[in-house]
Order: structure tokens, then C-alpha cells, then sequence
């Protein structure tokens, strides 16, 4: 039951990078993520703590007020979820006017900025955050009549694998 | 691959008042810019420069993320339904991309 | 030879039912022998044999004629028809009706030009490059096993086959095609309360975000028709993945009465007598279940004698493959498609199993086999995948995921996976226009 017809079985293209490519598979995922990044954490919290002190301009921040919802432990810390509020009601003559989040390890530890106004009628905002070791997350919310509130959680996670 | 922003809203026609939640995905690489390519040479930073969602022309939330946000970023917020009105929504890259979204918002009467 | 040996069996088989006739010597006709050849060869080309006619093997099929025009391509399947299991979620609470699931293969058959064989595989026999069918033998120069998995109720059961079948009769798994999604659906028609408990395969297992969707599409009926029911499903897994944060958010604000998702439940053991399930989250009592055992590759697989090994010689449930070229590690004749492949890279393991993967890799194959064939060089391609789970009823909102693939500096092929976690009806648009273009891809 010989076949008649022979084509040629040994020439073959794995695209651009993957001539080395055999059978096996030789590297560990976590290998190959540490290839693809420069990313490094922060040693410490003294960038975070200087952009919070920036934002606070003298003013200290109360610890009630601001609510955060953060996992304990991250179990994908390419997308923790995150959700910060005010819980006060918000009206037309007091509104949030700026919120920023900090992921105090992260390479650049400000990961983002709000600014609402007076028509908002709430600060109640959710995101994702990446995060590249485990840290605290910090928020600080001034309000249009000079208050900041402050909410702080701390998130377990996993060394790299952040796609950062 | 480019495919338009997925936007959800807790309701389109709110009572006057009404905090409205509302939720919008859009696909974007984030690319922090700390990333290499195969060649160990470091792939171009592109991040969200900027959201922001109005309510007609009045400003209800601006976000300017930065490399800590994920991929695809995630953007919920709420505001009070104040007015009718068409609910805008605009987001910006370092390389130059204008996303759009939309929905309308109309008062139910009391 | 081959007259002679089908006679001598077909006399054979008489003689069975001799006892039968009161003595009366009966031959069958010949062809109904399992050793005859089951079809001669045609076109001056290579003779491409496919094994299972669902996604990847129809959309093989298709393109192999296309691509090699002399080629002789035979498709065997053993059911009767079509019955898609994409959208078989969606069909329980009537999104789409029977007709759309459903579908004559016969049509795509003659259009494409390849032979449609409805039979049974039996044996596998790479030595003689030769498949066994319940209607004859058939040899081939390139072979494709597109036979998409098994339920493993062996992990569960051993070889209890009272307890393997009480189990599949009365709480069907509906992952593969065939009646237990009718049966599923009558369930769900029928059911008047209590708790109903899904459990989940571990990974790897087929269209991982679907068991969530059918819970959800459950739930749906469930609420709308005012039924005092609960679904409890046991995830083996500590989160819900994919699209969990999408699947949270529909869980708690559509079906918060009604879902509970329970993780870390991996299945220790099943009494289907005594409908009570112990996993390693606890135990539960149930009233109704849709009990999926642990996937692994389709019998055909096992049948060729390529599965993988694990570092302590266990087997892997799946093909033993090369990642980029998709043919067996030990026969580059033989090519895995769809649900069977094993695994593709150690960032990420196995390609989603998919009814898009399988389709996308089976054009692939084609692409390569037809490149062998023209004795030209073999690029090797990757694939990619897209996929949209209905949360809501009404309005009908979905969720989607989608995998990207690109190979990594160190030659290894790296995932993107992007979840669209907010819900929305034009995801469920999408969705119609990506089955439209599947079925006119490997369908008519
Ligand atoms: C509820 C559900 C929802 C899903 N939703 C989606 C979705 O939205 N999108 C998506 O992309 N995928 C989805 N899938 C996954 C999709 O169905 C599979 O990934 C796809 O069918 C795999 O293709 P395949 O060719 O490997 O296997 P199949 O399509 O199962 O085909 C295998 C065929 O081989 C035949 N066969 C096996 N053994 C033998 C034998 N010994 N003799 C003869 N014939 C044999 C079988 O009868 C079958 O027809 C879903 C699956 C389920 C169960």
C-alpha cells in the first residue's frame, strides 16, 4: 500500500524566530516573560509618598470618607480590579474635584487621575490596575471645599506576569 | 482588529437625579514602553493619554491614565442624570488615536 | 485479494445468523463487511483521509480540495448530521431554533467534491497507514484526526460502567454532539425547583468560558419563568476564567438569587445513585446536575497511539504534537486538528478549544499538507480565536474573549488574551455574523 507519490518532506519555515524550535519546548513561561520586560518595581514608597504630598499640598488627609474595594490577592496581576468611592452624597455646591491612584511599587507609582465637577453628582469610579509585586494602593480624593480623603489597601501578587 | 468601544449603561432613561452607572472597554495594547521586542530593543510607549465622558458639552469625569493601568482598559464611573441629553464619551493615545462612543440619555418625566 | 477476503467474511457473517434461519445459509452483501476496502482511489493525487466531520474536519475537507484539487479527500463521520455546539447555549433558551443548529452534511460533501463516509472508526493502523471502519478499511497517504474529546469518566468512576452510565443517562454532560443537549434541554423545560449543580472540567477542556454561558442561559430560564431553582457550579479553578470579571458582574447583578459559583471544587468523588457530589470545597446534594467529567482527547487519538507522555510517563490526555506544524511528533503523516491537540507552549499550554481553532487550524493543515505536496517549503502559521458568551436574555447582552498569538524571542508562541468584561447587545450582533461565516466556510 506504498503511496505513488513522494512529496519533499524536509524543508520547512517557522516564520521569522522559530528555526530553533523542535519538538521540545524548553523555557518556562515565567523565563519568557522576564525576557520581555525592563520593568522594575520601586524599592520603596518615597516616589509614591512625594506625588501624594504634591497632591495634598499641605492639607492632611482624613481616613474616612473614600471606600476602596481591592482583592486581598490578586490572582491575575495583569488586571486587579480596583473601585474607589466618595461616600458622602455629592450635590451641586460639594463635589469631588480630583482623585488620583497610587500603585506605590509600580515603576511610575501614579497610575492614573480623575477630575470631576459640579455636575458629576458622584465620584464612584472602577479600573484595572497592573501591578508588578505585591503593594499598597493608595487614593487620595480632594473635595471642592478643601477636604482629602484618603483610603489605602494592601494586594497580595505574584512576583512578574503583569505584562508590564 | 480594530473594534469599537463596548459601553453598557445601568439605565438609558433615568428619573431626573439618578445616579447612573456607567461601564466602557475599549481594546488597547497600553504599551508601558518597559517591554522589549525580539530583538531586545524596546517597543514605543502607547498608552491612553486621556478619557473623558460629558453629558452635552458639560464635563462629567476626566481620567488620564498611566502604565499602571491593564490592557483593554476598563473605565466605571457614575453620575447624577441632571438633564437629558446625549452622554459623549472621547479617548486619546500617544499615537494619535481618536476613539469615540455615544448614547443617549433621556429624562423618564416623574 | 480483495474479493476473495470480503467473501470469506461475508460467509462468515451468514453463518451468524444461520442458527437464526433454521439452517438456511444466508451471505450478506459484501459491503456490509468491516474489511472491505471502503473506497477505491481517485485523482492522480495523494489520498487524504479525514477522521471526524464536525468543525475542523469539514473545514479540513473543504480546503484540501481546494487547495490540492487531485487530491482523493474522504471524511469520516459517525453522525448522521451536523449538530453545532456553538450556539447549543444560546438554542436552550430558544435564541436560535433547532434548524440553525443543524445541518446536511451531504450538501458540503458535493459542493467541495470530497467523499462522505457516515461510519464508525474502529482501529487506527499508522504501520499500514490504514483506518478500520465499521464499513471497511481505507488507506491513506495523509491522515487528519479531527475527532474532538471524550468524557474521561474514568477519572471519575474507574471502570464502573453501571455508575458511568447512570450518570450520562440522567445527567448529561452536553458537550459533545450528539442527543444529551435535547436531553439538556427537556431537563431545563421540565425542571420545577431545587438545586441544579454544574460541575466543570479542569483545564485543559473544551470552549473553557462555555460552561459559565450555559449556566447563565439556565439561569435566565430559571428567573424569567418564576422557578424556585438554584445553580451551583463547582470550578475546579480558584477564579472564573476567561471573561471572570464579566461573568462576576453577571452572576451577582442578573442571577444573584440564583448562581452560586464555588472554586477550588475539584471533583473527588460522584454518586450519581444518590445524587451527592464530594469535591475538595466541600460536599453538595443536588437535585438535578449537569455533571461534565474531565475532557481529553477524542478516542481517535488514543486509537493512533498519539498521546503524549508526561515527565512520569503518564499520559496527557492529549496529541503528542509538534506546537507550529500540527502532525504528530512521531508521524508527520498524521496531523491533529480542533479539541485533540495537546499542548502548544509552556506560557499558556493548550490553544483554546474551540470550534474558531479548529477551524482555523484545519485551513492551516490544508495549507501545509498542499505546500508538501507541491514539494514546496512548509510555513508554519498560527492561529487565532474569538469567542462571544450570551449572559443575558433579554436584552441579550454578551461577553467575548479574544486569543492572539505571536511567537516569542525565545521561539516560543506567546498569548494575548483580551476579555470584554462589559456586556453588551452588539456583542451578541457579532456573534451572529461570526457563526454566518463559519457555517459558509466548511458548511453550504
Ligand atoms: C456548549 C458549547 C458551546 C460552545 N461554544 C463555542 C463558541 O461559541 N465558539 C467556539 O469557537 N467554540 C465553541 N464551542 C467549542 C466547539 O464546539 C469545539 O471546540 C469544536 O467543535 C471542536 O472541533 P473538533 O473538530 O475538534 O471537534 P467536533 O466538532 O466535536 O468534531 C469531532 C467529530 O468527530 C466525530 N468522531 C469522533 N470519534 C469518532 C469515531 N470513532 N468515528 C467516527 N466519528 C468520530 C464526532 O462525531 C464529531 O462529529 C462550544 C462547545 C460547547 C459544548
Amino acid at each position: 500500500m506504498t503511496s505513488s507519490f513522494e512529496p519533499d518532506r524536509r524543508r520547512v519555515l517557522l516564520g521569522a524566530a522559530g528555526a530553533a524550535l523542535g519538538a521540545a519546548l524548553p523555557l518556562s513561561g515565567a523565563r519568557a516573560q522576564e525576557l520581555a520586560t525592563t520593568a522594575e518595581a520601586q524599592p520603596d514608597a518615597a516616589e509614591s509618598d512625594r506625588i501624594a504630598a504634591e497632591f495634598l499640598g499641605g492639607v492632611a488627609p482624613l481616613a474616612e470618607g473614600l471606600a476602596m474595594e481591592l482583592p486581598a490577592t490578586a490572582d491575575n496581576p495583569a488586571a486587579v480590579p480596583l473601585r474607589v468611592h466618595v461616600t458622602e452624597a455629592l450635590t451641586e455646591d460639594l463635589w469631588c474635584e480630583e482623585l488620583i491612584i497610587l500603585a506605590e511599587l509600580n515603576p511610575l507609582p501614579l497610575a492614573c487621575r480623575y477630575r470631576f465637577s459640579a455636575a458629576t453628582g458622584a465620584a464612584d469610579v472602577a479600573l484595572r490596575l497592573r501591578l508588578i509585586r505585591s503593594m499598597e494602593v493608595r487614593a487620595l480624593a480632594r473635595l471642592s471645599d478643601g477636604r482629602v480623603l484618603e483610603a489605602r489597601a494592601a494586594v497580595e501578587a505574584g512576583v512578574g506576569g503583569c505584562g508590564m | 482588529m480594530s473594534r469599537p468601544p463596548r459601553l453598557w449603561i445601568s439605565s438609558a432613561t433615568p428619573a431626573k437625579g439618578e445616579i447612573i452607572r456607567v461601564r466602557v472597554q475599549i481594546q488597547h495594547v497600553m504599551e508601558s514602553g518597559f517591554r522589549l521586542d525580539w530583538n531586545g530593543a524596546p517597543l514605543e510607549r502607547n498608552l491612553l493619554t486621556r478619557f473623558e465622558a460629558r453629558l452635552n458639552e458639560t464635563l462629567l469625569m476626566e481620567w488620564e491614565p498611566g502604565a499602571s493601568i491593564s490592557q483593554n482598559p476598563y473605565v466605571e464611573f457614575a453620575f447624577a442624570a441632571r438633564e437629558s441629553g446625549t452622554l459623549r464619551m472621547l479617548w486619546l493615545d500617544d499615537r494619535g488615536m481618536r476613539l469615540e462612543a455615544e448614547r443617549e440619555i433621556i429624562l423618564s418625566p416623574a | 485479494m480483495i474479493k476473495r477476503r470480503s467473501f470469506l467474511i461475508g460467509a462468515a457473517a451468514g453463518a451468524g445468523v444461520l442458527g437464526l434461519n433454521g439452517g438456511r445459509l444466508l451471505a450478506a452483501p459484501s459491503v456490509l463487511s468491516s474489511s472491505v476496502q471502503l473506497m477505491p482511489r481517485e485523482g492522480s493525487g495523494p489520498r487524504i483521509v479525514i477522521c471526524g466531520g464536525g468543525w475542523g474536519g469539514l473545514t479540513a475537507a473543504r480546503h484540501l480540495r481546494e487547495e490540492i484539487p487531485e487530491a482523493d479527500v474522504i471524511l469520516l463521520e459517525r453522525n448522521p448530521f451536523f449538530w453545532s455546539c456553538p450556539m447549543s447555549n444560546k438554542w436552550l433558551i430558544d435564541v436560535v431554533d433547532t434548524a440553525f443548529l443543524t445541518h446536511d452534511m451531504l450538501a458540503p460533501a458535493q459542493a467541495h467534491g470530497y467523499k462522505l463516509v457516515h461510519c464508525e472508526i474502529t482501529e487506527i493502523e499508522r504501520d499500514k497507514k490504514q483506518v478500520r471502519t465499521s464499513r471497511g478499511v481505507v488507506d491513506y497517504d495523509y491522515l487528519i484526526l479531527s475527532g474532538g474529546i471524550r468524557n474521561d469518566y474514568e477519572a471519575w468512576f474507574g471502570n464502573d460502567q453501571t455508575a458511568i452510565e447512570q450518570t450520562r443517562r440522567n445527567f448529561p454532560s452536553a458537550y459533545i454532539p450528539s442527543s444529551e443537549h435535547i436531553a439538556l434541554k427537556n431537563k431545563l423545560k421540565n425542571f420545577k425547583g431545587g438545586v441544579i449543580v454544574m460541575t466543570l472540567p479542569p483545564p485543559p477542556h473544551r470552549c473553557p468560558p462555555s460552561p459559565y454561558e450555559r449556566a447563565c442561559l439556565m439561569a435566565w430560564h430559571i428567573k424569567t419563568n418564576n422557578i424556585p431553582g438554584k445553580i451551583l457550579i463547582l470550578d475546579p479553578k480558584p477564579r472564573i476564567a476567561p471573561i471572570g470579571a464579566g461573568y462576576k458582574a453577571a452572576f451577582d447583578e442578573l442571577y444573584p438569587d440564583i448562581i452560586t459559583h464555588v472554586p477550588n471544587a475539584r471533583v473527588k468523588s460522584v454518586d450519581p445513585f444518590n445524587k451527592r457530589i464530594s469535591t475538595e470545597a466541600g460536599d453538595f446534594d443536588f437535585d438535578d446536575a449537569v455533571l461534565m467529567p474531565p475532557h481529553q482527547a477524542s478516542d481517535l487519538v488514543w486509537r493512533a497511539d498519539l498521546i503524549g507522555k508526561d515527565a512520569e510517563g503518564k499520559p496527557t490526555g492529549w496529541a503528542d504534537m509538534h506546537p507550529r506544524l500540527y502532525h504528530a511528533n512521531s508521524d508527520e503523516d498524521v496531523y491533529i486538528v480542533g479539541d485533540s491537540m495537546g499542548a502548544i507552549s509552556p506560557q499558556f499550554g493548550h490553544y483554546p478549544k474551540s470550534g474558531h481553532v479548529a477551524n482555523y487550524i484545519a485551513k492551516i493543515v490544508a495549507r501545509n499538507i498542499a505546500q508538501r505536496v507541491r514539494g514546496e517549503e512548509v510555513v508554519a502559521e498560527l492561529p487565532d480565536n474569538l469567542c462571544y458568551m450570551l449572559v443575558n436574555g433579554d436584552p441579550l447582552e454578551a461577553i467575548s474573549v479574544e486569543f492572539l498569538y505571536d511567537v516569542g524571542p525565545d521561539g516560543l508562541v506567546r498569548q494575548t488574551q483580551i476579555d470584554i468584561d462589559v456586556r453588551t447587545p452588539d456583542l451578541m450582533d457579532e456573534d451572529f455574523v461570526w457563526i454566518k461565516g463559519m457555517f459558509d466556510d466548511f458548511l453550504v
